[in-house]
């Protein structure tokens, strides 16, 4: 009951952050920032389904992120339709692209499944650079914004914290209920889960779609967002990069890959050299985190505490007490003595 | 016609000498390494680097390619391959080379430059050969050599028997006595030797490109899945398909459809055959 209730203020207590943050940041390139870690949170916040709860490695949902970057261009920009609307369709196609992608793969072990969601990332952007006649090739495409308050940074900023947001409640109430168990489950041992009643396949394609679905959400508010996309906006190391906030953040909780977004999308701009290094930081703190604390930066405390605490005593002796044995031997001998038909009954059978 | 059919099996060598790399590292240690194709950007790019800038003789460059190359194996499983074995978690050692490849790919770029430069002529030969020009028939030459010499040494020597053993039955193995994980590190230095060598006779068709490791990791799995994980004949087979099936894919459709058409031929075989053409089926353990 306290855990509920702790939970809650939680909830709250973040709530509130997200909605004071332009009222926090100094300039709109902070705000700037603050948008795209909610416009990637909205995606990993799906991914994280995946990836850690269900143990699926995708490591090419940026793919999917330009699918629905691309969608939106076209539909809204070119074709002149309702943002809106065309927001829910993007997230629409996402997911039925996901249905496709995860039915013959995701029957596949995990190098298997991680190897084809890398070639997708490559084919989308492979054809975004020939199909020019729709994606407008390497030059690009522009892309409209938002209407009416959505129009100015601190509208949009909300509109895409209030997304992130629903797609944090969401999950978190895919984790609490018996559907995350299953999907835990999956990820520790595909055979327990199985024996246990969990479809594995339709758990895992079913998180997947979700992640399709928010993944194309995402595209669209990031390609909205940005306001002209190519498909160099769309490089593998982008979904590398998504995939690496989950994994440093810590698999099987929301609050670990959330402060890994936040942490990794924000340090590089504020530490100027990290900037210059990039994905190698990126890469190092991915080696680090998998050699030295595989559940992630969100246990770090749990590691320590377990690591500080007194060993405990295996030595401590433990003395036979040979009376109450004596006492026991004899109840059993006189028990037998007593009821000599147990002999009997054995010979009859 | 013809053009397209050589150049097919030179990059069809070049993906099968991934899937050999592929099958050394696997055979040992059941781990699929993502730093493979790497092995192979590393050779290309470091002959470059000793024979172009330095200005050293091929043969001197080509030593010291392999040489890293043989490094950068072994260092791939000591850091990134031994640690992890030891848990249960079979994802960590994916991240955990993963890792390793994102580290180096982008150490190259930082060092080296993220654009493609050209490789240095090895045999001195004009340039308007056509199909006998040095680029195509390198890598092929090189790859035959390699595969024949694995053979030889998992044939005729007992360190080549060993292997089979422990890639047979490694608890077995070490019941007989046999120092799997020293067995292990040395595949890994056979597979960087194998990579570094292939990377650098490739070097003049696919450039000294920091990029290279990512895609060569991708059509490489793609050759080893095909043709089935742990067979040879299977790995070589499968590479030269896949380095015919693209190069006649560029030919006919233009250069925009690679990936496309790989992992296509990729998906079809998992669904008809999903062991591989030339695997052999694993008992699902329970």
């Amino acid at each position: 009951m306290t855990r509920q209730i702790e939970l809650w203020v939680a909830a709250v207590v973040g709530i509130a952050i997200v909605v004071a943050v332009p009222y926090l940041v100094g300039d709109f390139y902070q705000l700037h920032l603050a948008t795209l870690i909610a416009v990637y949170w909205v995606l990993i916040g799906g991914l994280n389904l995946v990836v850690g709860f269900t143990g699926t490695l995708s490591i090419g949902h940026v793919g999917l992120l330009a699918v629905g970057a691309y969608c939106f261009a076209i539909l809204a920009g070119s074709h002149g339709l309702d943002p809106f609307l065309t927001l829910f369709l993007c997230g629409a196609l996402g997911a039925l692209i996901g249905v496709l992608l995860g039915l013959p793969s995701l029957r596949l072990p995990g190098f298997y499944f991680a190897m084809v969601t890398l070639a997708f990332a490559l084919i989308v952007t492979e054809l975004s650079v020939a199909e020019q006649w729709l994606t407008g090739g390497g030059i690009g495409l522009s892309v409209p914004g938002f209407p009416g308050p959505l129009a100015t940074p601190w509208g949009y900023y909300w509109f895409t914290a209030a997304l992130a947001v629903a797609v944090t409640w969401m999950t978190w109430n895919v984790t609490r209920l018996m559907w995350g168990r299953a999907l835990v489950a999956v990820r520790d041992s595909e055979v327990a889960a199985q024996s246990v009643g969990v479809s594995i396949y339709r758990a895992k394609l079913t998180a997947f779609t979700f992640s399709g679905f928010t993944a194309g959400v995402a595209g669209a508010l990031f390609a909205s967002l940005q306001s002209y996309i190519t498909p160099d906006t769309f490089i593998f190391e982008l979904g590398l990069f998504f995939f690496v906030c989950i994994i440093i953040g810590g698999r099987g909780s929301i609050v670990g890959p959330l402060l890994g977004t936040v942490v990794l999308t924000a340090l590089p701009e504020v530490v100027a050299p990290l900037a210059n290094l990039g994905n190698f930081f990126y890469g190092a703190l991915l080696l680090v985190v998998v050699l030295l604390l595989p559940e992630g930066i969100s246990n770090l405390v749990i590691v320590i505490r377990n690591r500080m605490k007194p060993a405990v005593n295996v030595n401590a002796p433990v003395k036979p007490d040979l009376a109450r044995l004596a006492a026991a031997v004899r109840r059993a001998e006189g028990e037998a003595e007593a009821h000599p038909a147990y002999e009997a009954r054995e010979v009859h059978a | 016609m013809l053009n397209v059919v050589v150049t097919g099996l030179a990059i069809g060598a070049l993906y099968a000498a991934c899937a050999l790399a592929y099958n050394v590292m696997f055979s040992t240690s059941k781990v699929l390494s993502v730093t493979t194709g790497h092995i192979f950007m590393l050779g290309g790019v470091f002959g470059a680097f000793f024979i172009a800038d330095l200005g050293l003789p091929s043969v001197l460059g080509l030593l010291l390619a392999v040489l890293i190359g043989a490094a950068f194996g072994l260092l791939t499983e000591v850091v990134a391959v031994r640690r992890v074995l030891n848990r249960s978690d079979e994802h960590l050692w994916l991240l955990s080379t993963l890792a390793l490849a994102i580290m180096v790919q982008q150490a190259v770029g930082l060092w080296w430059g993220t654009e493609p430069r050209p490789f240095p002529r090895l045999i001195p030969q004009d340039y308007g050969q056509g199909l006998w020009d040095q680029k195509y028939w390198l890598p092929i030459i090189a790859v035959a050599v390699i595969a024949v010499a694995l053979e030889a040494f998992y044939r005729f020597t007992l360190a080549g028997k060993i292997f089979i053993a422990v890639a047979e039955d490694a608890y077995a193995a070490r019941a007989r006595g046999i120092a799997t994980d020293r067995v292990r590190a040395f595949s890994y230095i056979i597979a960087g030797v194998i990579g570094a060598l292939t990377g650098f006779a490739a070097g003049q068709l696919t450039f000294a490109y920091f990029a290279l490791g990512l895609t060569l990791t991708l059509n490489g799995f793609i050759a080893v899945a095909v043709g089935g994980l742990g067979s040879n004949v299977g790995a070589m087979l499968g590479g030269l398909a896949l380095g015919l099936l693209t190069t006649g894919a560029t030919y006919f459709f233009g250069g925009e459809y690679q990936n496309t058409i790989a992992v296509g031929l990729l998906i079809a075989v998992l669904l008809i055959k999903p062991e591989g053409v030339f695997g052999s089926k694993s008992v699902r353990p329970v």
